[in-house]
């Protein structure tokens, strides 16, 4: 298949610079909410070595999403053979360039500020008028366009960290009529301890809350309560800190939760010029809260699909307004009674199923279902990719049959890698897009790439 | 539940440990030991770590400051057990 034209990212670049041929580098900078987080009062987050080293190494997905005529930033180079396999595929690659350090414990954008060789090339690119597209724009990217003199593609940061928070995704979606579960903002101590007697009611009664982080990333800075101790010892925590610090300040919302029946995330583009492109519906798939993947085309109602297209219009001008522009996913959900709940939270970044647009474009044709999804590896060495599509063989996508497994992220693979000497075993990550004809070719697809990973690796 | 705590110290705080973390990861955990790694071994992730303390706070009538929580006091079962010892 030939992607469309103008493709997905070209629309971006016309959105954010205004012409569609405009060199982007990319970087890709994930968990930015821990950035925007810095100076805010939210959840105490904690993080292991192997997740931290992880999430640092999702930078390798924007090979799959620049173009051509891009460039984009990675803490080490990918595996070679990986890029081969990627080339055998048709894919046209960026320009790689690389930090000059690489520490595990830092993000991609940590590293690329203490490059000087990095720093120099980037200068260059400026020159020649490249943009600068990072994840998410946070206080580190802007000091990286400083540096340098790349041009932002997105707004300022105190804009887009706004725009990001859910307490800003609330008060949208109640002023705009969407309708949103049963829920409360929180900036003081003393609002958040009122909001939490009105939710203990709700738990007394038999119902579940989410008590989240203004700015938590999946997984990290929520709480689910189903008890009143629990409530409680939440409220003891948040007091206790302010009484400590003398800090009244806190970010956070509390919302039932409601009975859901599938996981949506929907995605659009906001121009300079306040237009909004709506892009694409997907099934998200969690687990306890956590993003784990996602499935297309979504199983939805024509009704609901409809009712996104709109919801993006109204969100995404209403962004504008507040002066944003850029790519943006929303999380929604459908629920249990039929109904559907279209903004959970905004990000107004890029999202994981931004980085899967140029393999949908390229190989998704109108009979496909895809599956995109992380597989968890439990190893005892480093892997090469090599070595991995010899394990996966036939598995792996091909051209003529057009379905199989596409690798969309090798780096998250060894990324957990000890150092010398530590021989126990360590987590590490797959990532890929399996696309089939049908669902049942899907799951079997799914099982069979799960069944060949883990004989790679120690078994769980 | 099968705790090794040899040369803890900690022995009752290793088991509560061991308890707390059966009701967060709503497993039964054979085989852990005071070596065991929190996000390595039992794959815990932020929120479920936030949850553990709670349900410690509960279980060892304690409170946890999570500011004064480092990476380095959740490597292991041990390492957790030896803060809480010390905060307690």
């Amino acid at each position: 298949m030939s992607p469309p034209d103008p493709t997905f990212l070209q629309g971006v670049k016309s959105a954010c610079t205004g012409a569609t041929g405009t060199p982007f580098v990319l970087l890709g900078n994930f968990e930015v909410e821990d950035e925007w987080a810095r100076d805010e009062v939210g959840l105490p987050v904690f993080g292991g070595r192997a997740s931290t080293a992880i999430v640092n190494r999702m930078d390798e997905f924007t090979v799959l999403l620049a173009g051509p005529g891009d460039h984009v930033v990675l803490k080490s180079a990918p595996d070679s053979d990986y890029l081969n396999y990627l080339r055998q595929l048709g894919i046209e690659l960026p320009g790689i360039l690389l930090t000059d350090e690489h520490d595990p414990a830092a993000t991609v954008s940590e590293d690329a500020l203490r490059s000087p060789r990095l720093l120099a090339a980037l200068r260059s690119l400026a020159g020649q008028g490249a943009y600068l597209l990072p994840h998410g724009m946070s206080v580190l990217e802007q000091q990286l366009c400083e540096l340098t003199g790349l041009a932002p593609a997105l707004p300022a940061v105190s804009v887009v960290k706004a725009v990001n928070s859910k307490i800003y995704s609330r008060r949208v979606a109640t002023d705009l009529g969407l309708p949103q579960a049963v829920g409360w903002e929180c900036e003081t101590v003393d609002e958040f301890v009122a909001a939490a007697g009105e939710a203990a009611r709700a738990v007394a009664a038999g119902r579940r809350v989410g008590v989240k982080d203004a700015y938590g990333v999946s997984g990290k800075g929520i709480m689910v309560v189903d008890d009143l101790r629990r409530m409680d010892q939440l409220v003891r925590m948040v007091t206790r800190r302010a009484e400590r610090t003398g800090d009244q300040r806190v970010a956070l919302v509390i919302e039932e939760w409601a009975d859901k029946a599938l996981d949506l995330n929907y995605h659009f583009t906001v121009a300079r010029d306040g237009s909004v492109r709506f892009d694409f519906v997907k099934e998200a798939l969690t687990e306890n809260g956590v993003h784990k993947g996602h499935r297309f085309p979504a199983r939805l109602s024509t009704e609901h699909a409809a009712q996104l297209v709109v919801a993006s219009e109204r969100l995404g001008a209403r962004l504008a307004a507040d002066g944003f522009h850029g790519v943006v996913g929303v999380d929604a959900i459908t629920t249990t009674d039929g109904g559907l709940l279209p903004v959970l939270e905004i990000n107004a970044r890029n999202n994981m199923s931004t980085y899967q647009t140029g393999l949908q474009e390229r190989f998704m044709g109108p009979d496909s279902v895809a599956l995109a999804r992380q597989y968890d590896l439990r190893l005892t060495g480093p892997v090469t990719f090599a070595g991995l599509a010899d394990r996966l063989g036939d598995l792996l996508f091909d051209r003529e049959r057009g379905t199989g497994l596409v690798v969309n992220n090798f780096a998250t693979v060894n990324a957990a890698t000890p150092e010398p000497g530590d021989t126990r075993p360590y987590v590490g990550r797959l990532y890929g897009l399996l696309l089939a004809r049908t669902q049942q070719e899907l799951t079997d697809l799914d099982n069979a790439v799960v069944a060949a990973v883990q004989k790679e690796t120690v078994h769980v | 539940m099968n705790a090794t705590t040899v040369e803890t110290g900690n022995e009752q705080i290793v088991s509560v440990i061991v308890t707390a973390l059966e009701e967060v990861l709503r497993q039964e955990l054979t085989d852990i030991t005071v070596e065991t790694r929190l996000f390595d071994d039992l794959n815990l992730d932020s929120t479920s770590v936030l949850a553990l303390l709670m349900t410690l706070e509960d279980a060892l009538d304690t409170q946890v400051d999570p500011e004064s929580l480092e990476q380095a006091h959740l490597e292991s079962v041990g390492s957790l057990a030896a803060f809480l010892a010390e905060s307690r």
